[in-house]
């Protein structure tokens, strides 16, 4: 469903993005991993455009989204993000944070969404804390209020950036718990993270980044425990 | 020297009532069309048009580099001759005059303006970029986002500081006896010059600034308070 050919992104004279060839079909967890500055995050956000490629395109459904101008908000509303620091908003609580866009950009009725909002936060175990603040919560609580709101507006694709790099410990189980959840419904996703055990677990494809290039993509098992190139087999003996 | 504060008071006293109305009524609408004003300017100048924010930004120096009793004085006597003569040269005959109370509010709703602008500029600015990529990666538009997500907090974090405003532009309206507004330093003027009371006259107009500036600055900060626990 998503197409990614010969991307390419530079800021100014730096090329963080060399020659990316990616296709994520339905339902496919992705999780990508390489060492820090290799691009990984960067990728992931021309995928829903907050970075504007500089070359190469990008086939959503065959239609290239990098010359949509102005219509980039109605695919947007199809690619969920879910960001290393939450963002959510901090003038309104857990209920509110999810049921906003539905209702302000969906034009779905109050009543509705509010439902449909309760729903996700039950989802993600978070049902009580429907009327807390931000403030209020635990990281590894607004990150699972964070991914309901990405939810919440019916995505086709998930793009999870380091959801869990933000947070404690022994934080981070419950939201890895709920994005495996999500994989197991057959959401699909595309997952940066440090957390090898979920890559291995979750992924059906793992891809590899480094100096801006994909330098190897396979199978989990494959990769981690036999990988092909050096600079993966270095990799993965730093992390593992 | 004798001080007669009770006649002073009896006599003096009225004409301050008429004089609280009309500076309460000049602060109130040129707070409120500063802050409209405040708001447009903030927006213009972190506007991706170039020629736009640069034309603010001159207008900002412009305004904030003359003094407000200066630009009180070019509204009220300059203003009028300029448009007239502009109008003459299309055939229009007028004579356009603006009342005095009138060009107090434009000019508190131009100088205020843009001092404020520059608060909301500011906390624009601070509101961490997280916000903004969450409101686009949902799909809302850039001006949505700034609609929606950018300008309540940034407008939240500046009430301390348009709470200082308001009670800076009550006293300020005190430069508008130059240009004939009838407000309470006028009025005292007069009186004082009319009983030689000057002593007790000043005294009590002093006393009168006191007992509207204060009262509106800890109601600044009680609202500050109140939103601080909101959140």
């Amino acid at each position: 469903m998503l197409e990614i050919k010969k991307l390419s992104k530079c800021f100014d004279d730096l090329e963080v993005l060399r020659d990316i060839n990616l296709s994520v079909s339905k339902g496919e967890v992705i999780v990508i991993i390489g060492p820090s500055g290799s691009g990984k995050s960067t990728l992931l956000r021309c995928v829903n455009l907050l970075e504007q490629p500089t070359g190469g395109e990008i086939l959503y459904l065959g239609q290239d989204i990098t010359c949509l101008g102005k219509k980039v908000t109605d695919y947007r509303k199809h690619v969920g993000m879910v960001f290393q620091k939450f963002n959510l908003f901090p003038l309104k609580n857990a209920l509110e944070n999810v049921m906003y866009a539905p209702v302000k950009l969906n034009k779905v009725s109050h009543k509705e969404a509010r439902e449909q909002a309760m729903e996700l936060l039950r989802k993600v175990g978070l049902e009580s804390k429907a009327d807390t603040y931000p403030a209020a919560l635990s990281g590894g609580q607004q990150q699972r209020v964070a991914i309901a709101r990405a939810l919440a507006m019916k995505p086709e694709i998930l793009l999870f950036d380091e959801p869990t790099s933000a947070l404690d410990p022994e934080l981070v189980g419950d939201v890895l718990e709920v994005m495996k959840q999500l994989a197991g419904e057959g959401m699909t996703m595309i997952v940066v993270t440090h957390e090898m055990g979920f890559a291995r677990d979750v992924a059906d494809r793992v891809i590899f980044m480094d100096g801006g290039y994909i330098v190897e993509e396979g199978v989990p098992c494959d990769i981690f425990t036999q990988p092909k190139n050096e600079r993966t087999k270095s990799f993965l003996a730093r992390v593992l | 020297m004798e001080l007669h504060f009770k006649k002073a008071l009896d006599t003096l006293g009225p004409s301050l009532w008429g004089g609280i109305g009309i500076v309460l009524f000049i602060t109130l609408a040129g707070f409120a069309c500063a802050l409209a004003v405040a708001l447009l300017v903030a927006v213009g100048r972190l506007s991706k048009i170039k020629i736009l924010s640069r034309i603010l930004a001159i207008i900002i120096e412009l305004v904030r580099g003359t003094p407000l009793l200066v630009q009180f004085f070019y509204i009220y006597y300059v203003v009028p001759i300029l448009l007239n003569s502009i109008l003459s040269l299309f055939g229009y005959d007028t004579n356009i005059q603006l009342e005095a109370s009138t060009c107090g509010i434009i000019g508190f709703a131009i100088n205020y303006g843009c001092y404020m602008s520059e608060v909301i500029r500011s906390a624009i600015l601070a509101i961490d970029s997280g916000q903004r990529e969450a409101g686009l990666a949902l799909g809302f538009s850039e001006n949505k986002v700034l609609f929606h997500f950018i300008m309540p907090p940034a407008l939240r974090n500046s009430v301390p500081v348009f709470g200082n405003y308001l009670v800076m532009l009550i006293k300020d309206t005190s430069l508008l006896a130059m240009i004939s507004v009838q407000e309470l330093l006028l009025r005292t003027k007069t009186y004082a010059s009319q009983t030689f009371l000057t002593v007790e006259a000043y005294t009590i107009l002093a006393l009168v600034y006191l007992c509207l500036s204060i009262p509106l600055s800890y109601l600044s900060r009680m609202v500050e308070r109140m939103l601080k626990r909101a959140r």
